[in-house]
């Protein structure tokens, strides 16, 4: 170029990096090659667009764009709400650019927020049970009022020692900690989530092998794609894995999917596969076994990262520990697994699964595998379902590399916070009792049936965009629990909408959806960590008008508050005076005495916990807290990369101790870094810290395992009670052909619609619109047998109930097993409205009468879904009438001894219904319930038996909110040494 | 690379950003909409196929030869990969990327799919067009020529001109297959625009027939043959006018352009003198 060219080019640049640290667009497009799907940020003050109803006139409209986090699952992909400047309300949510995850796209879920917003049935104000709990009558009290007849009972609580009776029950958390950390300001072992009813199998599977509990698919740069879940289109972080998933099939990616069903994301795939429900492990090992038996497996990897010298001296002690001698065993260990023995299991052709296996094997490391909840979630055992779909990586080495498995931690920012309590002295038995030591997590799931057989009693109770009536199995069990006062004192329903819990609660508080509150957010969804920032639009949009606003009520509609301030509320009138060694967890940074904010606790979190956020925020002359109001989403690093990898520097290098397989411990402490480093592997026995791990000579960081290694061989599942599961292996579903009896199908349950929210869509009309029932799929070849066509009533009968429902008679599922999906079915209590002035929740909602005769429950529907114009016009355009069938009450709690996860999937019959039945019906026998959940706790192996260290659980698995280490230990009247007690 | 970047984005329907980028490039104005209509829409198309393409249209086996590239490279070629603006923004791209790989490509996209029909581009656009056309294409014609000679082009010649059609045979193809392929650049050598069939029309002082370019050069040519097919004959010049500052730097595509080009002025004047004779001997008593 020559010089007049090079002082043009020069004069471009210049301006182009001027324009930008300004955070303005230089090319706002739209051009072939600069896209303008989204407004510049620099207009995001006063953005004009037309006003679509008034067309054909062409009527201005000025919005100020302000960002926050979608809520409507867990991907927490960015949204934009469009704040119309003179009226200040929410025209319309759509996506946010400024967001790493979800860069701008969305799901459907994401801009259905503003039916959420406007829903005319949302929750207002605080209500307080009038009569009886679950009767009906509600009374509007004051924030002040809740707060401080709350806050008495908790506060009684912990003066007199009943710190297990404050319990707070989450569903989708959406946050990072926020609320563990109050509870662990309080002192208490409160925490109780949902994730054994979601994703402990999952986890289980994945923390075995390599300390993290998550994979942090890499799909994007994959050459093949191996899904045993629906994630393309419908699982956990549909819209940022779908986004790279169809990405990686542009660029010639093979997408290989086990499914029963043809869901959305099989229709996408190279390879369908519609295995027996149960066997997706076995397909797993007869890969593997490809791969050891084909030597195609990548050796040097194993070498250096498999734990195989443990092994051999736990597993083999007479045998050389060389690893010519474990790949000897190696290619013995899973010889049996065979393509056609996973044919036999799984009725999948031994050619496909030839062609699957060799796909992999040619994927080499760009191999990115998924499973969350489905066949995990579905069956005992699943989780060797992820621990053998794990074993694929391992062998490939395709783990921390490009098109690979990442461990979720890595691709996590888990920032410091201005709040850091002691952690809690106790442990609540109620949550992680002595039968479950390996769970992940609380058992939540069995609350009521621990509660019935008198191991506890709740004092206060929160529930948190959690609705376990209607998600959890043995629904019934959870109604009679929250009647009963004596067994749960004060139920707490933080919730921005009505459901069927929330008619069990004494107090329904009223929180914001997902533009109404804050909180941060961080998530595994490509090799890189963001955060992104949920908050209340309408308080960013005065503040940035240049009002001030110091209570997020101001701005919010009626009186719906946010959780943040009201727990920091909460907190001050636990401990109004101090004196219980509270309040001072949430007094403000530099301000003792003062009552922290949210802008106190946000405004610290990212200017001293989110690297490279505070130097980002001062190049465009803001405070990192105005970055993040103004744009909602950072990224803190990309190209995470092979954390394992890391030669561990000499400053944490002290006093070193290294074992016989090569752990390396160090008295010096770690240096901090930005990333979640999961589990919490023990120190040796002089107090050390495992620093490391010993790789060709050079201390490598590892993984947060035990042995610092990738565990193909648990020491702790064979310390724990379960040698015989220490390696990836295969178990027999309770659904597998040999457990069933004669005329029993396996009734797939947990597959999720891509368009709708667990229990939180009800309300969202454009969600109901594309999905709003729940037939029971059902095979043809099946259907003739029992001489049923598409929309016949059938009666789906559990080990403890049945169920009235349409059949839909279709290809997409494997003969011989049904499906209906859970994401249907609401109801609310025919008492709820009957007489009375306020409607309830109206969309997608059926009035049904709940009875009970002795151990007999019964739950019918009373009134047909019709639309209701009575507040909502838009109700009007409800063409649908068939709202689904709430299936999970027939269910009963089949928790996994070892995972502690409850597995799903139902052995059935399937028949025409009764003249009698109805659609909807749904029956349950309360005492068919006991007896399957204690078959199932039957089944376990205690830490009063097992326990090597007399603790209650391993503890370097990870586990919420964790209590010192003192609670651990078992109590001496319980201990294996005492002869137990569980 | 920025500055190309800016002269690609700058190719594209006027916008806010147009004025900005008009005084970062010294530009004397920012287009108008009817400038920028009259002179993409109507009648300079920056598409490479339009001038690479057998059939002198968008798409065809020219525009799946650029597509083709992008594949190679891994990305998804857009809807239209052989608009000037994605080629010039995806050569800056490439010049960008610090790798041995990506440079290889930006050569080959440089000779391969830009210099085989920009400098014949460019000089029309600088011909016929309104400000601040001239000057863009000016600027791009320097950065085009300056990366020409520091990259130098590869061994093997242009695809897109290694199997060209050639002119259609009025006799043997027909009448409308002939000038079908004098408006094909890649078969005549030349362009044709709209804007010249106007200059044709009132130079010849024949009538004008408005429409799109083969219905007026069919109805020049009604007029008066002889007449139209010198004056094509003299138009033909523009591309040897076009590549006369190449020579040195794209010796190989210069020489193409213009020996098609004389190729069709030959056939041109003959055609031309066979009109004259076929009138004077239908004059003859």
């Amino acid at each position: 170029m020559d010089e007049d060219l090079e002082t043009l080019n020069a004069r471009v640049s210049a301006a182009r990096a001027e324009t930008e640290a300004r955070g303005e667009t230089f090319y706002p497009g739209p051009s072939r090659v600069h896209l303008a799907m989204f407004p510049p940020r620099e207009r995001w003050d006063d953005w004009v667009e037309y006003d679509a109803t008034a067309w054909p006139r062409k009527d201005e409209r000025r919005f100020m764009l302000v960002p926050t986090t979608c809520f409507n699952c867990e991907a927490a992909c960015g949204l934009l709400a469009y704040v119309d400047r003179d009226s200040l309300q929410v025209r319309k949510f759509e996506g946010n650019p400024e967001a790493p995850g979800s860069r701008g796209r969305n799901c459907a879920k994401g801009p259905a927020t503003i039916n959420q917003v406007t829903d005319p049935d949302r929750i207002l104000h605080p209500l307080r049970r009038a009569g009886d709990r679950g009767g009906g009558g509600w009374v509007r009290v004051s924030w002040d009022e809740a707060l401080d007849d709350i806050a008495a009972r908790i506060r009684a609580a912990i003066v007199e020692d009943r710190r297990d009776e404050v319990v707070y029950h989450v569903g989708r958390p959406g946050e990072l900690g926020f609320t563990e950390e109050v509870l662990a300001a309080w002192g208490v072992d409160g925490h109780n989530s949902h994730t054994n009813v979601c994703s402990s199998a999952a986890r289980a599977g994945f923390q075995f092998w390599c300390g993290q509990d998550r994979p942090s698919p890499d799909h994007a740069n994959a050459d093949v794609i191996l899904l045993i879940s629906s994630h393309l289109e419908a699982g956990h972080y549909f819209n940022p894995h779908a986004q790279r998933i169809m990405e990686a099939k542009a660029n010639g990616a093979k997408l290989i999917v086990m499914d029963v069903r043809l869901s959305n994301t099989a229709s996408h795939a190279t390879h369908w596969l519609a295995p027996w429900p149960g066997s997706e492990a076995a397909i797993c090992l007869a890969i593997a076994n490809h791969l050891v038996q084909t030597d195609t497996y990548n050796r040097d990897f194993v070498r250096r990262w498999w734990n195989w010298e443990e092994y051999l001296r736990a597993e083999h002690p007479d045998r050389e520990t060389s690893f010519d001698v474990f790949r000897e065993i190696l290619a013995s260990l899973y010889a049996d697994y065979t393509f056609e023995f996973a044919a036999a299991e799984s009725g999948v052709d031994v050619q496909t699964l030839h062609a699957v296996a060799e796909a992999v094997a040619g994927a080499g490391t760009r191999l990115s595998t998924h499973n969350w909840r489905s066949a995990a979630a579905g069956n005992e055992g699943g989780w060797q379902v992820a621990r053998t779909l794990f074993l694929l990586n391992a062998l490939l080495g395709a783990v921390a590399v490009p098109g690979g498995f990442y461990p979720n931690g890595w691709n996590m920012l888990a920032p410091r916070t201005p709040v850091d309590p002691p952690r809690p002295a106790v442990w609540n038995e109620l949550h992680l009792p002595l039968e479950y030591p390996l769970a992940m997590y609380e058992l939540s799931f069995l609350l009521p049936h621990f509660l019935a057989e008198g191991r506890g009693r709740i004092d206060t109770y929160f529930t948190r965009v959690y609705n376990p009536v209607w998600t959890n199995p043995d629904g019934f069990s959870w109604i009679e629990a929250l009647a009963d006062p004596d067994k749960i004192g004060c139920h707490v329903a933080l919730t921005p909408t009505w459901n069927e819990t929330a008619y069990l609660a004494d107090y329904v508080l009223p929180m914001g959806h997902s533009s109404e509150r804050h909180d941060i957010v961080s998530y595994e969804q490509y090799d890189g960590q963001w955060i992104g920032f949920r908050q209340p639009v309408l308080r960013a949009a005065r503040e940035r008008m240049g009002e001030t606003v110091t209570d997020t009520r101001q701005t919010n509609p009626g009186e719906v508050w946010e959780e943040n301030e009201f727990w920091i509320e909460l907190t001050w009138r636990i401990d109004p005076d101090g004196s219980l060694g509270i309040r001072r967890h949430y007094e403000a940074p530099g301000r003792p005495g003062e009552k922290m904010t949210v802008d106190d606790y946000y405004g610290w979190v990212f200017a001293h916990g989110v690297p490279g956020l505070p130097e980002a925020a001062a190049a465009q002359d803001k405070t990192p807290l105005e970055y993040m109001r103004r744009f909602g989403g950072f990224e803190v690093s990309r190209g995470v990369g092979q954390i394992h990898e890391q030669a561990v520097p000499d400053a944490e290098l002290d006093d070193v101790h290294v074992t016989a397989h090569g752990r390396v411990y160090s008295r010096a402490p770690a240096l901090p870094v930005s990333y979640s480093t999961g589990a919490s592997p023990d120190p040796d026995d002089q107090g050390r810290r495992a620093a490391g791990v010993l790789v060709d000579g050079v201390v490598r960081r590892g993984f947060p395992t035990p042995s610092g290694k990738l565990e193909f061989w648990s020491s702790t599942l064979a310390a724990w009670g379960w040698p015989e599961h220490a390696l990836p292996g295969y178990i027999r579903s309770h659904v597998h052909p040999e457990r069933l009896a004669d005329g029993e199908v396996p009734l797939i349950s947990t597959f999720r619609l891509p368009v709708q929210i667990h229990t939180r869509s009800a309300n969202a009309k454009w969600l109901n619109e594309l999905a709003h029932t729940n037939p029971l799929w059902i095979h043809p070849s099946h259907a003739r047998q029992l001489g049923i066509a598409t929309g016949d009533l059938v009666r789906v009968e559990t080990h403890a109930g049945h169920y009235v429902v349409k059949a839909w008679v279709t290809e997409g599922i494997r003969p011989g097993v049904v499906a209906c999906s859970h994401h249907m079915g609401r109801w609310k209590p025919y008492g709820e409205t009957e007489g009375r002035g306020s409607p309830r929740q109206r969309m997608q909602v059926s009035d049904v009468s709940v009875e009970r005769d002795g151990d007999r429950w019964t739950l019918a529907d009373r009134s047909p879904h019709r639309p209701d114009a009575t507040h909502d016009p838009d109700l009007l355009r409800v063409w649908w009438s068939d709202i689904g069938v709430h299936q999970n009450m027939t269910f009963p709690v089949h928790p996994d001894p070892i995972s502690g996860q409850h597995c799903w999937h139902q052995a059935v019959r399937v028949r025409r219904a009764e003249p009698t039945d109805a659609y909807g019906d749904v029956v349950a026998d309360a005492a068919r319930m006991r007896e399957i959940y204690r078959e199932w706790l039957a089944k376990t192996r205690g830490a009063d038996q097992v326990s090597p260290t007399g603790e209650r659980r391993p503890h370097w698995l990870k586990r919420p909110l964790r209590p010192q280490r003192a609670a651990w230990v078992i109590p001496s009247d319980r201990s294996p040494a005492a002869g137990g007690g569980a | 690379m920025e500055l190309l970047q800016a002269l690609a984005v700058f190719a594209e329907e006027p916008g806010p950003t147009h004025g900005r980028l008009a005084d970062l490039l010294g530009l004397p104005c920012a287009p108008d909409p009817a400038t920028f209509s009259d002179v993409f829409l109507f009648n300079l198309y920056p598409y490479a196929s339009v001038y690479l393409g057998g059939e002198g249209k968008l798409g065809g086996d020219a525009r799946d030869r650029v597509a083709g590239f992008f594949r190679a490279l891994g990305s998804v070629p857009g809807p239209e990969p052989d608009h000037v603006t994605v080629l010039l923004a995806a050569y800056a791209g490439l010049r960008r990327t610090d790798d041995h790989r990506a440079a290889h490509a930006a050569t080959v996209l440089l000779h391969e799919h830009l210099l085989s029909w920009l400098p014949l581009y460019l000089a029309r656009v600088q011909a016929l067009a309104p400000p601040p056309y001239p000057q863009w294409a000016a600027l791009v014609a320097r950065v085009m020529r300056a990366e020409a000679q520091r990259h130098t082009q590869p061994g093997l010649g242009c695809t897109h001109l290694r199997h060209p059609p050639g002119l259609a045979d009025p006799d043997a193809d027909g009448h409308d297959a002939f000038v079908d392929s004098l408006l094909a650049p890649l078969r005549s050598g030349f362009v044709v625009t709209g804007a010249d069939l106007v200059h044709a029309a009132r130079r010849l002082g024949l009538g004008l027939r408005i429409g799109e370019r083969r219905f007026v050069l069919n109805a020049l040519l009604a007029q008066q043959p002889a007449a139209t097919l010198r004056w094509l004959a003299e138009h033909t010049a523009t591309t040897g006018d076009a590549w006369r500052p190449w020579v040195d730097d794209a010796p190989d595509l210069a020489r193409w352009w213009v020996t098609t080009a004389e190729a069709t002025r030959a056939t041109l004047l003959d055609l031309a003198l066979d009109v004259d004779r076929a009138r004077l001997a239908g004059a003859a008593p």
